[in-house]
């Protein structure tokens, strides 16, 4: 380890300024930080101290993405082999998925990690490591047959125009996963829903939709099995199909504190309450499923976990967490029962929020703001009576 | 349902702003901070829903093609609809004088704050665009074009203040020397329409 630590300081020399590897100092920077602490210490008048930065933060939260992304991977193979209909072993399957998420992976790193060091190096702060876990989630929001040039376009997009036109990470306001999956929403809507997209080479017996595909369709009938959607052997994108690995995902990020519970429980509690609503109104098929079958279709548990709880797109209050969270939970199902058009609400309703969070914070800081001056206005009062 | 279908419509998939890009001077130079954003919107509001229904009327009946058969069936070839854009502007500038004294005479402060952009309510392209928007759809009774007024104010109002709470946030981070100000400003705009395409075919 020090042998490391010596290579890496003399080696960092020939990045200092006016030398020769000056241009790349960014990318040096990333990497040296990455593998080792780094011996700046805060400047000024800070004086926090806690092991934690910001990338153990970021990586735990790639921890707590891993039992999601094992799972998703498998399930791959298993879709791919299932309509094939040929025997597979467990390994198989896993290797099958893992040569499908390998390439999107590399692309997404690549594209979005040469626009991060160039601007880095640019505008002469470091790589930040917000992208890390956004890099990893997007192939997993993805559908696995993507092109990867779209993908890469995606990703390209969101980097630059939601998070390194406002200053890099912690500065954005949308989270740019999501950016990059609205991208290809919109610019590319043949390729991102549909019954093919989800399962590659299918034969014509199974049917390769999703859960969701098939509420769209109206198709109510055919839906998967509670059993099914919860261990997640059913068609979609790799990280939101096994609802039981999200929940172990879930644990990590709740024991270790990165993620908020108050936006978790709210989101659940928000979608719950709109999809009983819809229960009792129940006109069209769409509206009579019931709530807690909502939870577990789609991608609503994962954004409930990895999206929602995204700490820099949130709201920053306590309080507005809980009305922030509640109406991602809502507005998805009522986007996903109400929109033929977008089968997925989730997505859309934590794009939607990100862009109202700030105003809810605006909001809850007003009104405590209000609310002390009448507590201090009532205190003076009574102590002008007692004099 | 059917107006509770417009309402929807008119603040998320019609938006002034996202979809037409209508009222955009006003948007960007009164959203810095979100209290005078909110009285802008409630301004804006506030016009639209005394405008149109008003707009809507004059123009059953009196400048539509047919619409004087009421005075005597000698009249109902008249046709005065080319006089709608200068009596709807005509229409807008007598209420938003209106509107401008009420506010004075009860919130100083907001009159204050709201300054130039008051009166310049009155070549607001969103409320004339509204006008003219509720002429084209062709709706039966003057409870529609209200419920319609009522949802492109809300709308408008969100996104101003919407808007206004994320420049807020944004004061503290660092925007390249190029982007800041205006540019940054049309950046956020398109991918909060992104955001509010999310209703796109309710």
């Amino acid at each position: 380890m020090d042998f490391l630590n010596r290579w890496s300081k003399k080696l960092g020399r020939k990045f200092e300024k006016g030398r020769t590897l000056y241009p790349f100092r960014a990318l040096y920077d990333a990497i040296d930080t990455f593998l080792l602490t780094p011996a700046t210490v805060t400047e000024g008048g800070s004086h926090i101290r806690d092991a934690v930065d910001m990338k153990r933060i970021m990586i735990t939260v790639m921890i707590a993405l891993f039992p999601p992304l094992l799972f998703g991977l498998w399930n791959i193979g298993y879709q791919h082999f299932l309509s094939q209909g040929i025997e597979s072993t467990l390994f198989q399957c896993f290797w099958y998925g893992f040569l499908k998420w390998l390439p999107m992976v590399l692309v997404v790193y690549v594209v979005g990690l040469t626009i991060e060091i160039i601007f880095a190096q640019k505008r002469k702060h470091e790589v930040a490591e917000g992208f890390f876990v956004t890099g990893f989630i997007i192939p997993m929001i993805m559908p696995p047959e993507l092109p990867l040039w779209i993908l890469a376009i995606a990703t390209a997009f969101s980097v630059l125009f939601a998070k390194e036109v406002f200053g890099g990470t912690g500065y954005n306001f949308l989270n740019p996963a999501l950016v990059a999956r609205a991208f290809v929403f919109f610019a590319y809507p043949s390729v991102i829903s549909g019954d093919t997209v989800w399962i590659a080479e299918q034969a014509d017996a199974v049917s390769g939709a999703t859960a969701l595909g098939l509420l769209m369709n109206g198709s109510v009938d055919s839906l998967p099995s509670i059993a099914e959607m919860c261990i997640g052997t059913i068609p979609g994108s790799i990280g939101e199909t096994s609802k039981i690995a999200i929940a172990l995902g879930a644990c990590i990020l709740l024991f270790t504190q990165v993620g908020s519970w108050r936006i978790m429980l709210s989101v659940i509690v928000g979608g719950l309450a709109m999809g009983s609503l819809f229960n009792v109104l129940g006109i069209t098929p769409a509206m009579s499923i019931p709530a807690y079958e909502q939870l577990l279709m789609g991608g609503f548990l994962f954004g409930a976990v990895y999206m929602a709880t995204d700490p820099v797109t949130a709201t920053h209050t306590q309080s507005g967490k809980f009305i922030y969270g509640f109406l991602i939970g809502a507005l998805a199902i009522v986007i996903r029962v109400l929109n033929k058009g977008y089968p997925e609400g989730m997505m859309l309703s934590i794009l939607l929020m990100n862009i109202f969070a700030p105003l809810i914070d605006y909001a809850v800081i007003q009104q405590n703001i209000r609310r002390r001056k009448r507590r201090a206005a009532r205190s003076l009062s009574t102590q002008n009576l007692k004099q | 349902m059917e107006l509770a279908n417009i309402f929807v419509r008119s603040i998320f998939i019609d938006n002034m702003i996202f979809a037409y890009f209508l009222g955009m001077c006003s948007y960007l130079a009164v959203s810095k901070n979100v209290k005078t954003a909110f009285g802008l919107g409630v301004a804006v509001c506030f016009v639209l829903i005394i405008t149109m229904p008003v707009n809507y009327l004059i123009n059953k009946y009196l400048l539509q093609s047919g619409a004087l058969k009421w005075i005597s069936a000698d009249w109902v070839n008249v046709d005065l609809s080319f006089l709608t854009l200068i009596i709807f502007i005509a229409v807008i500038a007598a209420i938003v004088q209106l509107l401008e004294m009420v506010i004075e005479r009860f919130s100083v402060s907001l009159y204050q704050a709201l300054g130039i952009f008051l009166p310049l309510i009155a070549v607001n392209c969103a409320i004339l665009g509204g006008s003219l928007f509720m002429q084209e759809k062709n709706f039966p009774d003057v409870t529609h074009s209200f419920v319609y007024a009522l949802g492109s104010g809300i709308g408008w109002m969100l996104a101003i203040v919407a808007f206004a709470a994320i420049r807020d946030r944004l004061k503290y981070s660092d925007i390249p020397k190029p982007l800041q100000g205006n540019g940054i400003a049309y950046i956020i705009t398109g991918l909060m329409g992104i955001g509010f395409m999310a209703f796109l075919g309710i």
